[in-house]
């Protein structure tokens, strides 16, 4: 093996015992002494390293760096952000892989490309017919650095604490960073080839190689070598050149579009141009169209697709083998070995991995495009048949830090319901409804900041009689914009919606006020479908054009769905053609307080992208937002943009003790009635637009869009419920905002004392608002919440601005105002802090201390009480059967 | 690596112990090195047929599958079932993995001694 080339781990391989291998002209260890099942079970449970310095690193730099890459790549490099990566492959001029790649845009003056370490020479040659072209040059710097795939559950705090503590990257995927580790500069990406949702990959300079490996392995790290790394990228579904991309077992090129990957690396921006393989690819395209739709009748530019595969029967599939549905053989197993797994018991989150194995057979496939998904076939295991089926996947990444196995089920077929008689069932649904209304009102402490108990009088009011009926309406200009209902028996609901727009006019401060919507999500939608049909106004012969750039806060740093394109954005939303993604920008956060609003860099991002609309509001929020400071932003710079303050969870802090959305500078404000405010569950819009300014237009659009175009029934009994919320709001407002965030802030500094970890700022006592944000460690949240609602305490499991989604949550979000209302004063708190440190930290039983400490406090405060009032809600109460 | 004293070797890396006119049969440290970690085992059926030089079964180690060869013809009269939902017992204990027991014996391979089977692996390796 003397002309071998070796990387700059070589030694570290050797001396760990690592068996060595020919692997693309490279000496590389395929396995250390554990064994490939060891090192595959390590990364899935906690972190390996793997030395993949053999891949091939080209520097890409000079003016034309971008447009080459758009020539001969298959992504588009224009939606390739500073800090970020993408997957892309490298087409021949038939539409057939070269390679794939992966693009980094580390600096703003080059890109790197990493190739498969056997393809570097060819793919070098292939660029080499086109970079006479372009303005730029390709460096081999392969040598120069040396680079580790950190990948597993660990992976990040181990990284995390080789870092000093600082953040690696943003935790989305494909994210990039550069920093100092004990004085060594270290390129960070949050990328991988094992599909664990929590791995790595770090470049190193060469001479530092030997210091990150070691440094890892000192952390609880082990090596796992290239056998691990190919069981462990198979049982993710990810694709290897030379098994489901170059040539088939026939000899036939593989179309691009076979490897579902494909469908997010392949671009056709008019950007790039007419590049290498577009037209080829664009009849592969045609072709993966018509067969997602099932339609087989051309399928000649993707004849088959790389597929998974399970063995049924007992064996091991092998690259080579040959698949056949009855005499008929419909395509080859690609790759294929047993692999191993944890086993898991329990349902949903309380799924719990054990420490038992086990191994299954699985493999990819490259097989005839009319075979679908839950289709048996068989393959050929040296002249035996053996049964196999083509699942959906073998594993799924969307419940971090974890990577799942997905074990083949069949699906279930729906069962046809027997005769039964319900009466049995619906007097044991009264009894259980009875059962949890007194477990959550008397003996439960309650803590989501989203939630609240409304008074018995919005309770009552929300049961009477309109709560049946319809009162649809609409201004009508023929009648000096008098509203006109469509049915009769409306006229006290009529009466009832006005008093509750005058109410919440009086209580926002600003004009008009549509009340109809139902959720606060709808307030939501409704005004972005208001935004985009006021923008298309002049115009109704063409589709409506969407809204685009939108600044929100991100979902991760607290931002709300209803404001995201998952949420209630989605349809309203334009895609930058630029880009291909949508046109959505996030505030950027301040890096000493990932929890506030950065307003000067906010002010660059505005000042770049130059949205129609801003959005502010979160779920997860601990600070006032910075209205006024970008209304003056705007003004100042000309700025045509609509700023829209999204209050749902603060909606009942509207004053004093926190903002005044529409003095700061607001032109819409939308919430839900619910969390903070004291209401039924409902939304609501108000605007501040005069008359005879021409942007009273989007508020007459937002009327339509509530009704006709949200609601037909608005729900008018909730709509009841909620005036007596209003009045109750106006008249106590000051007590009740004042108690709720002073609350917050000693609750916060309690929690902080008993040694819990409170996020947010400690100079302003931790949050300006009713929220209160507690670290219990990374993806242990959902448990921590489990067993807080076994001991009466509800809370909400969240993940922090820098954790990857709500299975890896490390938070614990909670809001004050639920018991603030139920007249919990500063000692209370003071002793529910202790009792949660109690519970989190120390794992002891608070059931009844908590239950016997709500018991103390039934009672609802800041509502109407006194004789005459009495007399009123009973009387109601009374007709309603209460 | 460990090469009992006791037992005759293949040149295709299976063991073999004489039990009276029965040889049991399995596979050596240096063969389940080689493969890696076993994950399945193809198994013969008791009153199968075995023939020297040939195939009885195969071993699938995560990388690759391999056959299993007999040294001896005969017939099979016994195989160790367990090894079939534990085929990792071949690489923690190999010598104590019987895989098949085989009598009425014909015909044997030519079989090395400990020594000349460690010197012949020496150089395979």
């Amino acid at each position: 093996m003397g002309e071998l080339k070796r990387t700059q781990l070589f030694d570290v391989h050797v001396n760990s015992g690592a068996t060595m291998v020919d692997f693309g002209g490279w000496e590389m260890p395929v396995q250390y002494p554990t064994g490939i099942v060891a090192e595959h079970l390590y990364t899935r449970h906690a972190c390996s390293l793997f030395d993949v310095s053999h891949m091939g690193r080209l520097l890409i730099e000079g003016p034309d760096r971008i447009k080459f890459l758009q020539h001969v790549v298959s992504s588009n490099v224009m939606g390739l952000d500073l800090n970020k990566a993408q997957y892309c492959i490298i087409p021949d001029e038939d539409g057939s892989a070269v390679d794939d790649a992966y693009l980094y845009s580390y600096e703003e003056d080059n890109l790197l490309l990493v190739v498969n370490a056997s393809n570097t020479d060819k793919d070098l040659a292939h660029f080499e017919k086109y970079l006479k072209d372009f303005d730029c040059t390709i460096k081999n710097i392969t040598a120069d650095y040396a680079s580790i795939a950190v990948q597993g559950p660990k992976s990040k705090d181990m990284l995390t604490a080789l870092a000093g503590g600082q953040t690696l990257t943003e935790p989305m995927k494909n994210a990039l960073n550069t920093l100092m580790m004990e004085g060594r500069e270290v390129r960070v990406a949050k990328t991988g080839y094992t599909g664990e949702p929590l791995g790595y990959e770090v470049f190193v300079k060469s001479e530092d190689a030997e210091w990150m490996w070691n440094r890892l392995i000192e952390l609880g790290a082990k090596p796992a070598g290239l056998g691990a790394r190919d069981t462990l990228r198979l049982e993710a579904g990810m694709p290897l050149y030379g098994h489901e991309m170059g040539v088939d077992p026939d000899g036939n090129r593989m179309p691009i579009y076979a490897v579902p990957l494909a469908r997010f690396a392949v671009s056709f921006s008019p950007q790039k141009g007419n590049f290498v393989g577009r037209e080829p690819l664009a009849a592969q395209y045609e072709a993966f169209k018509r067969i997602n739709n099932r339609d087989f009748s051309d399928i000649t530019a993707v004849p088959r697709r790389i597929m998974p595969i399970t063995l049924l029967d007992k064996g091991v599939m092998r690259a080579g083998m040959a698949v056949y549905q009855g005499d008929k053989q419909v395509g080859w197993v690609t790759s294929g070995t047993m692999v191993p797994y944890y086993v898991a018991e329990g349902e949903g989150l309380q799924t719990v991995i054990l420490e038992e194995t086990a191994k299954r057979a699985i493999g990819m496939c490259y097989i005839n495009s009319d075979i679908l998904e839950d289709d048996t076939v068989e393959v050929d295991v040296r002249g035996k048949r053996l049964k196999a089926v083509i699942p959906p996947y073998h594993m799924r990444v969307d419940a971090p830090p974890f990577a799942r196995p997905i074990l083949y089920r069949a699906k279930a077929e729906a069962k046809a319901a027997a005769a039964e008689d319900r009466l049995p069932k619906a007097i044991t649904l009264l009894n259980k409804a009875l059962e949890n209304h007194r477990w959550r009102q008397q003996r439960c402490i309650n803590l989501i900041p989203s939630e609240n108990t409304p008074s018995r009088a919005v309770q009552m009011l929300g049961a009477s009689d309109p709560a049946f009926r319809y009162a649809e309406h609409k201004k009508v200009k023929s009648f000096y914009d008098a509203d006109i209902f469509y049915y009769q028996g409306t006229k006290f609901i009529d009466e009832v919606e006005q008093l509750l727009v005058e109410q919440m006019k009086q209580y926002f401060g600003c004009r008009e006020v549509e009340t109809r919507v139902i959720s606060g999500q709808m307030s939501n939608a409704a005004t972005f479908s208001a935004l985009v049909d006021w923008k298309n106004r002049l115009d109704r012969k063409h589709d409506a054009k969407r809204l685009g750039y939108v600044l929100n806060n991100h979902i991760i740093k607290g931002g709300h769905l209803s404001a995201q394109p998952m949420g209630a954005l989605r349809d309203y939303i334009a895609v930058d053609p630029v880009t291909e993604r949508n046109a959505v920008v996030n505030f950027p956060v301040c890096a000493d307080n990932i929890y506030k609003i950065d307003v000067e860099e906010t002010k660059k991002v505005i000042d770049k992208y130059r949205p129609e609309l801003i959005i502010f509001g979160k779920s997860m929020v601990l600070h006032k937002e910075p209205v006024a400071a970008i209304r003056k932003f705007v003004d100042e710079q000309k700025i045509n943009t609509t700023i829209m303050y999204d209050m749902a969870h603060v909606l009942g802090l509207v004053g004093d003790s926190f903002q005044k959305p529409f003095e700061e500078g607001a032109e819409i404000v939308t919430g839900s009635t619910h969390k903070t405010f004291f209401g039924s569950q409902r939304g609501v819009i108000g605007v501040n637009y005069k008359p005879d300014e021409l942007k009273y237009g989007l508020w007459e659009t937002i009327e339509s869009r509530a009704f006709p175009g949200s609601v037909s029934n608005h729900h008018l009994g909730s709509q009841l419920a909620l005036l007596m919320a209003a009045y109750e709001m106006n008249q106590f407002k000051a007590e009740y905002q004042k108690a709720v965030v002073e609350s917050a802030k000693h609750f916060a500094k309690c929690l902080k004392a008993e040694g819990l970890n409170v996020a947010g700022d400690p100079a302003i006592d931790y949050t300006e608002t009713h929220q209160v944000i507690v670290s219990v460690g990374y993806g242990v949240g959902p448990e921590v919440a489990e067993r807080l609602e076994a001991n009466n305490v509800i809370v909400n499991y969240q993940a922090t601005p820098d954790e990857e989604g709500f299975t890896a949550s490390g938070g614990l979000r909670m809001g004050v105002s639920e018991m603030v209302r139920f007249g919990f004063t500063k000692d209370d708190f003071a002793k529910l802090a202790s009792l949660l440190a109690d519970c989190i930290l120390r794992n002891k039983d608070i059931s009844e201390d908590v239950a016997k400490l709500r018991g103390e406090h039934l009672e609802m405060q800041y509502c109407f009480k006194g004789e005459e009032f009495e007399a009123a809600l009973n009387g109601l109460m009374a007709e309603l059967g209460v | 690596m460990n090469f009992p004293a006791d037992l005759k070797y293949s040149k295709s890396h299976e063991w073999v112990k004489m039990e009276g006119d029965v040889a049991v049969i399995g596979i050596t440290d240096f063969a389940q090195d080689a493969l890696g970690d076993v994950v399945f085992i193809n198994l013969p059926s008791e009153g199968d047929t075995a023939e020297a030089g040939s195939a009885f079964g195969d071993v699938e180690s995560v990388k690759a599958v391999s056959d299993l060869v007999s040294p001896v013809s005969g017939e099979i009269v016994e195989v160790n079932e367990e090894l079939a939902d534990a085929p990792e017992t071949l690489n923690t204990d190999p010598y104590g993995a019987w895989i098949i027991k085989v009598s009425g014996i014909t015909e044997t391979e030519e079989l090395l001694d400990a020594a000349a089977y460690e010197a012949f692996c020496a150089e395979e390796a």
